[in-house]
């Protein structure tokens, strides 16, 4: 029982990151998942004795919230995470799960799960002074369907509508993550073309999500010009890609061993077109919010998350490297075509809601640039082939709007025994509440919507 | 181009859109109770100019005591259930029950049932469904507008009508669970 933790304090030291802990196995094993400095994984594995595992919270903070959900589903205790809040269940009294907040006309602001905008259903307790927020508790997880459990027992071609509908606005990427997972157990490769294609529909939900993104943060400051114009890019976005592949969020383009997307070169020639124009139409937006001094105003310096928070907060996405932390896992993406990819870096990379909205906009640049090198000429469908070692467990990760989202498969023949997905939403809500703190409450929505997390594939 | 406020009639025209309709509107709360999220990204765009559903008097409104309409999204995870019977509770009536996209229908559900739920139908009288996976922002408001045309133009009369809400409870489904909790009988009436 002991050799887990010091396994995983031995790989710490050599350079390794604690990507994720989950329960697997009704609760009577605790995985680990660990991630190198080129991005090659492993898992160590505990197994949960009395009901009890050493905990890891301390060598890798980030994970906080991973133990807290392996003990609210599986009631798994973790020996040393104290107090070990509840995260899942929501039956507890409020001292449970909020930090006390005392004194001199301190008072606490409950707002949601049902919001007053069309946002998803969250509840968020503020404890603040007059406008001042000292601490933001979040009880997440109302709309927790149980997916990961109910995806146990399937075949794995249909576990992937599991991790597909776990959240619209990263279905592309968690699907490829889930569809590499699933691969890399199964011992099979991916081919140059499907490697194509998949970073084809990776880059043009990315595309998507940063143009609405930049659109929810000028709708945070009520700034409707800005929000009609770049919503509106939005909404060409989406019908570019119901145009290539049938479905405004790329629903179904993503498949276990293989892609049937096939596109015609006037497909291609089409698409070209049309995200040369949306590429203009962001640039133009871009330069007009650039010199809107109304709008500029109210960005620097609110919600600022350091450096050294983010690291071990585990922040991941664009808001790390809006921090300054240039992680992106399509550094590291083997499985896919990002040959000689870097990840976008601004010049100012403060931390804050604008530091958050201009790392969008270099991102989207980026994007814009590889769809123009990757939609070269005609795609017709393609199969993984054999040829690698099977095995138990397969990892598949990947780099989504938001960050590192990365899917553990365990399986029994073609049976799925256990999924995880840990998306970048559910890396980053722990920052969006520890950023909060300072601040007027009236930018938190603001805050909030710089870093645009869904509730729906960190609830699951 | 930046669409300023003051050039969306312009852009209308451009578009093609017809004029806004006079002397009707439809008061809309949202309530997402455990959807992907995909249907809250197309309502979302419904608003924006290339459908502009405000130019036909549909409106999001902050509050369900605003509301006229609740379009609910997602099965009704055991979750969201109490809070969206607490939404119904506080709209006035008339009121309506819109259930937007296939989950909140009761379609092709993913997920354990005791959280995951089995759709709107289960948990309040629902006056439209509006299918899709997701449905796409056009569909969205074509599917408001008939709500709304629908509920214009029929004629007042006396409400005879079994009560939706009561028709469930007595064929075994419980609303909620206990007394002063259960809402309000409907008077919207129907021709």
């Amino acid at each position: 029982m002991s050799g887990y933790r010091e396994r995983v304090t031995a790989a710490v030291a050599d350079g390794w990151r604690v990507a994720g802990v989950h329960a697997a196995d009704e609760g009577r094993t605790v995985r680990a998942l660990l991630v190198g400095e080129s991005g090659e994984t492993r898992l160590e594995s505990s197994p949960v004795v009395g009901g009890e595992c050493p905990s890891l919270v301390d060598l890798a903070p980030a994970i906080g919230w991973d133990e807290r959900e392996a003990h609210d589903l599986y009631g798994v205790r973790f020996a040393g995470h104290e107090p070990l809040r509840p995260l899942v269940t929501h039956d507890l009294t409020l001292r449970h799960w909020t930090v006390g907040v005392r004194g001199h006309d301190s008072y606490q602001i409950a707002v949601g799960p049902i919001h007053a905008g069309v946002i998803e259903s969250g509840h968020f307790r503020f404890h603040v002074v007059g406008d001042r927020i000292l601490h933001l508790d979040t009880r997440l997880f109302y709309k927790h369907r149980a997916l990961e459990r109910a995806a146990a027992g399937r075949t794995l071609d249909e576990g992937l509508a599991y991790a597909a509908r776990a959240c619209a606005a990263c279905a592309v990427a968690s699907s490829v993550a889930y569809a590499q997972a699933c691969e890399d157990a199964l011992g099979l490769r991916a081919p140059d073309e499907l490697r194509h294609v998949r970073t084809i529909l990776l880059e043009l939900e990315r595309a998507w999500n940063h143009l609405n993104d930049i659109a929810a943060v000028c709708a945070g400051v009520g700034f409707a010009a800005g929000s009609n114009h770049f919503a509106a890019l939005t909404e060409e976005a989406r019908r570019l890609n119901a145009g290539l592949a049938g479905h405004r969020f790329l629903f179904g383009t993503v498949a276990v061993g293989g892609s049937s997307l096939s596109l015609g070169v006037d497909a291609v020639r089409s698409a070209r077109e049309t995200l040369e124009r949306l590429r203009s139409g962001f640039n133009e937006g871009w330069r007009t919010l650039q010199f809107d001094h109304s709008f500029q105003d109210r960005l620097p310096g609110v919600g600022t998350l350091s450096p050294g928070d983010a690291r071990s907060l585990g922040t991941v996405g664009p808001a790390a490297r809006a921090a300054g932390i240039g992680v992106d896992v399509r550094s590291v993406a083997k499985q896919l075509a990002y040959e000689g990819f870097a990840p976008a870096a601004q010049a100012r990379p403060t931390g804050d809601v604008r530091a958050r909205l201009e790392q969008r906009a270099v991102e989207l640049e980026q994007t814009f640039g590889l769809l123009d090198s990757l939609l070269d000429g005609p795609l017709s469908a393609v199969a993984a082939r054999n040829g690698a070692a099977t095995n138990r467990f397969g990892v598949g990760r990947v780099e989504s709007p938001r960050g590192e989202t990365h899917c553990v498969v365990e399986r029994a023949g073609s049976q799925l025994e256990r999924l995880r997905l840990r998306t970048g939403s559910y890396a980053n809500w722990p920052s969006v509440a520890h950023v909060a703190a300072g601040n007027l409450l009236p930018d938190f929505p603001l805050i909030n919507k710089s870093f645009e997390l869904c509730y729906a594939c960190a609830d699951r | 181009m930046l669409t300023l406020l003051r050039d969306l009639r312009r852009r209308r025209l451009e578009l093609g859109l017809t004029a806004p309709d006079r002397g009707r509107s439809l008061a809309v709360r949202h309530v997402d109770a455990g959807s992907c999220n995909g249907c809250e990204h197309e309502l979302t765009l419904a608003s924006s100019p290339y459908y502009d559903l405000q130019r036909f008097g549909i409106g999001v409104v902050a509050s369900p005591r605003h509301a006229d309409v609740l379009l609910v999204t997602g099965p009704v995870t055991s979750r969201m259930r109490e809070p969206l019977l607490a939404a119904y509770r506080a709209m006035p009536e008339p009121r309506l029950v819109a259930a937007l996209g296939d989950c909140a229908l009761g379609c092709g559900l993913l997920g354990l049932p005791r959280e995951a739920g089995s759709g709107v139908e289960d948990v309040l009288p629902v006056d439209a469904r509006i299918p899709g996976c997701p449905p796409e922002p056009a569909a969205i408001a074509a599917a408001l507008l008939e709500l709304i045309d629908g509920a214009s133009v029929r004629r007042p009369a006396p409400a005879a009508l079994p009560r939706p809400v009561e028709a469930r409870r007595a064929n075994g489904a419980s609303l909620s669970s206990g007394p002063g909790t259960r809402p309000r009988a409907r008077r919207r009436r129907r021709s």
